[in-house]
């Protein structure tokens, strides 16, 4: 098949957009963007967690409304978030999350959601099934049609929201992060199918995270950072991934000479905290772990870097007991509690900074006394009688807060009056209380200002200083190279790599990626 | 505290707003509001025995209306109180009947335990699907109050069938006298000190222990209950064993008490009632004392007014319904307020 292309539409880019900028609030999501991808080919779109993609493909798709700048697309300019005019132009989006509905068979669900010209009202069931035939040919044929959604492997609902995409003759595909629930056969197909669309003459532009996939798989990359164009569209022959890392985590920053800290005075060598060989099922959103071996050793602080989604959130699971291990142990202060309940762990001096801290950390409608007083809650009674005065409680929770200069008006306030940072203070004064033996702390100052941020940085380091072991998990580079002893690095549920001071920016980054393995 | 004098204020309005509104229904209907209302006041509070009666039903709207408010505190709506309170009626006939010689205390005493493990029983298995497998505790509760009202049925109008009785609904054999612990009035000290001991220790249990507010901390936010090492699993079965338990209890205090025998079908709202007067009490332990008081006035009254006023018995029910709609819809619109978009206000 010829790619059809009238003398008209040569040479105009099948995307294009000028000047995009777009902020929530005082978050700058875009600025300046401004982006050209030629006809029929592979462009990825690359770059950080929050970096700016997914609004970018919002934008382009009309799902978003750009504060400045416009899109075009195949040469025809595009009302500011207007989806129908960008799907008339023959765009057409895969998102992030699937989205077709799990109790519908495959037939009804793209004769539900795709907008394929030429639909009746009512069918009969081999009509329906004659009119999907053809498009499902590569993803197991008619038998798949009256599949239901739900009882579809992931890789086959994720070519389902191809054909969807495809069903209205779309000449620009955009997939939002296609590969993050895939399994490496499963992408390897996946990329097979975008070529054979660009052979059809299909432009498609992908956003995906890992580097090793770029190389695979596009004709030309843009880098995104900090919501601006920071590299590309370039084609892929021209940059290599050396600069591609370079670009997608920044320039050196002050952080990068890598100062190191000197170990805590005289703590002496024990190992706080052990997974050996652990290994966990896989989520709905993130890879179980493969095997993981890590330690932290009183007074020390180990980061774990990784793209989001690659295990995190199952590694600090497993840890404070809310997930099973399938293989493995773990060990608290030397005591083995692969078996423990988290109650027990807690007990044992386990404290956590949960990756959402309003909806994981805190309780927002209940009283800040009692969000405060939670561990106490688990602790072992001390006493006969098992009635609590309420008063004490109370008055201990306003200690504990004052010295974290929580600021609030009274103890029974519910939790979600506080601001960001103030919540976090709150966390940290119940979390921080004596009896910490090692502190978990999962992406500790996402969306703090900066105060806030270099407040729960010192509290960090005054845990090391004062012997405690710290397991700091987050996707902020900088962050971690400031404060951690040693770097980790996690990748699809495994520990790729590890590294100490002095860091390189470069070589953390080609791990995170996967460039490096 | 101005929310929660707010919270009081706003409903005793719907209350009165209640009250307004049927009144309005029953003048649209030609009746004599006035001596309706008047009525009502004769047969909860003024009448000969009307005080002792409207005390008598407020006894297992109170018992069962605790645990409503137990389960809500940690975010379940177990509202199959009725089957609840049926099973532990018929657990305690059952064995009083089957141990008829026995000296009185201890049958009683063994009735009353059977009667709780009858509605703790009753309870657990929606709690142990809802906690186990997420199954929606007000669809199985509900259903297992169809049961337990069957079991009822069966048991009356079966095996526990009086032979010699004349009534047109099936009923039991009566208990031996001896094993009441009131007077057909339904109430005595001990049934009230039962009931007051009741209401303290599930305030104390509520309010003044770790794991009544590790309940809290369960229904305000499980995820973060299990975050913060609390066994919510655990928590969840508790709370559903303690409302079944206490409205077995409930369903003991009837028998040796005020009935002496179980008819097919008796007090078929009490339990659903119960809820009414858990959300009318605010979900508190004293409010839900004095919300159960109210509605006991008020049956006492729907009770008592075909003697006084031309009014069909179920014009009142009118009333009640109308206090039930209301109070459901305020605290269905807070919870959408609270878990709506909206929830980024701040207090309320």
């Amino acid at each position: 098949m010829t790619v059809p292309s009238s003398p008209a539409s040569a040479g105009v880019p099948a995307v294009r957009c000028r000047s995009l900028g777009v902020s929530f609030g005082s978050v700058r999501a875009l600025h300046r963007v401004s982006l050209d991808l030629a006809p029929g080919r592979i462009h990825a779109l690359v770059g950080q967690n929050g970096a700016g993609k997914t609004t970018l493909a919002k934008v382009l798709g009309g799902l978003q409304a750009p504060d400045t700048g416009d899109v075009h697309i195949a040469g025809r300019e595009i009302p500011p978030g207007d989806v129908r005019a960008a799907r008339a132009a023959g765009l057409a989006m895969v998102h992030q999350h699937f989205s077709l509905p799990p109790s519908f068979t495959v037939a009804e669900a793209l004769e539900l959601t795709a907008a394929r010209p030429g639909g009746r009202p009512l069918y009969r069931r081999n009509e329906l099934h004659r009119r999907w035939r053809d498009d499902v040919a590569e993803i197991g044929g008619e038998a798949v049609l009256s599949t239901r959604i739900r009882d579809l492997p992931v890789e086959t609902r994720q070519s389902l929201e191809i054909v969807r995409a495809m069903a209205a003759d779309a000449r620009i595909l955009m997939l939002d992060e296609p590969t993050a629930l895939l399994t490496p056969a499963a992408i390897d197909a996946l990329f097979e199918r975008l070529r054979r669309l660009r052979e059809d003459g299909v432009t498609i532009l992908v956003v995906l995270h890992k580097l090793r996939e770029v190389a695979a798989v596009a004709d030309t990359v843009s880098v995104l950072r900090d919501g601006e164009l920071v590299l590309g569209p370039n084609e892929m022959s021209e940059v290599s991934q050396g600069r591609l890392s370079d670009a997608i985590v920044g320039p050196a920053s002050q952080a990068d000479r890598a100062v190191g800290v000197e170990a805590a005075p005289g703590a002496e060598q024990q190992t706080l905290l052990e997974l050996a060989r652990v290994s966990s099922r896989a989520s709905a959103f993130e890879p179980g772990l493969g095997g993981i071996d890590l330690s932290v050793e009183a007074g020390e602080i180990v980061g774990i870097a990784g793209v989001e989604g690659n295990g995190q959130r199952s590694l600090v699971s497993v840890i404070a007991g809310l997930n099973a291990v399938t293989e493995g142990s773990v060990l608290l202060g030397g005591t083995d509690v692969t078996r423990a309940p988290p109650a027990r762990r807690r007990r044992r001096g386990l404290r956590l900074v949960p990756f959402d801290r309003n909806s994981e950390g805190i309780s927002r409608r209940a009283p800040l006394w009692l969000n405060q007083s939670a561990l106490r809650l688990i602790g072992r009674r001390r006493r006969r009688l098992p009635l609590i005065s309420l008063r004490q409680y109370k008055r201990q929770a306003a200690t504990e807060m004052d010295q974290w200069r929580v600021r609030y008006d009274a103890v029974t306030q519910p939790a979600e009056s506080l601001s960001g940072g103030n919540v976090q203070r709150l966390i940290l004064s119940r979390e921080l209380a004596p009896g910490l033996q090692v502190l978990v702390a999962a992406q500790p100052t996402r969306g703090l200002d900066f105060s806030a941020t270099s407040f729960v940085r010192r509290s960090l380091r005054g845990l090391r200083d004062a012997g405690a072991g710290v397991l700091l998990v987050s996707s902020d580079l900088d962050e971690l190279f400031e404060l951690s002893d040693r770097v980790l690095v996690i990748y699809g549920g495994r520990i790729v790599a590890g590294f100490e001071a002095p860091y390189e920016r470069r070589a953390v980054g080609d791990a995170m990626t996967g460039a490096r393995r | 505290m101005t929310g929660g004098l707010q919270r009081v204020a706003s409903t005793i309005l719907l209350v009165g707003v209640s009250f307004l509104l049927t009144a309005l229904i029953l003048w649209v209907s030609g009746y004599r509001v006035g001596d309706v209302f008047s009525g009502v006041i004769q047969g909860s509070m003024t009448a000969t025995g009307a005080a002792t009666s409207s005390i008598r039903w407020a006894i297992p709207l109170l018992l069962i209306g605790m645990g409503v408010v137990i389960g809500f505190r940690a975010g379940f709506f177990n509202i199959g109180g009725q089957g609840q309170f049926y099973v532990g009626a018929c657990s305690a006939l059952v064995v009083t009947l089957g141990w008829r010689g026995g000296p009185a205390p201890l049958v009683v005493l063994c009735g009353t335990l059977a009667a709780v493990i009858a509605g703790l029983t009753w309870s657990l298995l929606p709690g142990y699907l809802r906690v186990r497998f997420g199954t929606d505790e007000v669809l199985t509760t509900l259903m297992m109050s169809f049961i337990g009202a069957l079991v009822l049925q069966y048991l009356t109008a079966g095996p526990l069938r009086n032979p010699s009785g004349t009534g047109q609904t099936a009923a039991s054999e009566r208990i031996p006298e001896a094993f009441r612990i009131t007077d057909s009035s339904g109430v005595s000290a001990t049934v009230l000190l039962l009931v007051g001991g009741v209401a303290v220790l599930v305030w104390l249990l509520l309010e003044r222990t770790r794991f009544g507010l590790a309940m809290t901390l369960v229904g305000r936010n499980p995820t973060m209950a299990r975050w913060q090492g609390v066994d919510v699993r655990r928590v969840g079965l508790v709370n559903f064993a303690l409302s079944g338990a206490l409205a077995g209890l409930a369903g003991a205090v009837e028998l040796y008490g005020p009935a002496g025998r179980l008819v097919t079908g008796f007090s078929p709202e009490v339990g659903f009632t119960a809820v009414v007067v858990a959300l009318v009490g605010l979900l508190s332990v004293g409010g839900t004392v004095v919300a159960a008081v109210f509605f006991g006035g008020l049956q006492s009254a729907i009770l008592f007014l075909p003697i006084v006023t031309d009014l069909p018995p179920p014009a009142l029910v009118l009333l009640h319904g109308m206090v039930a709609f209301l109070v459901t819809v305020k605290f269905r619109a807070v919870r959408l307020r609270r878990t709506g978009p909206a929830s980024e206000a701040p207090t309320g």
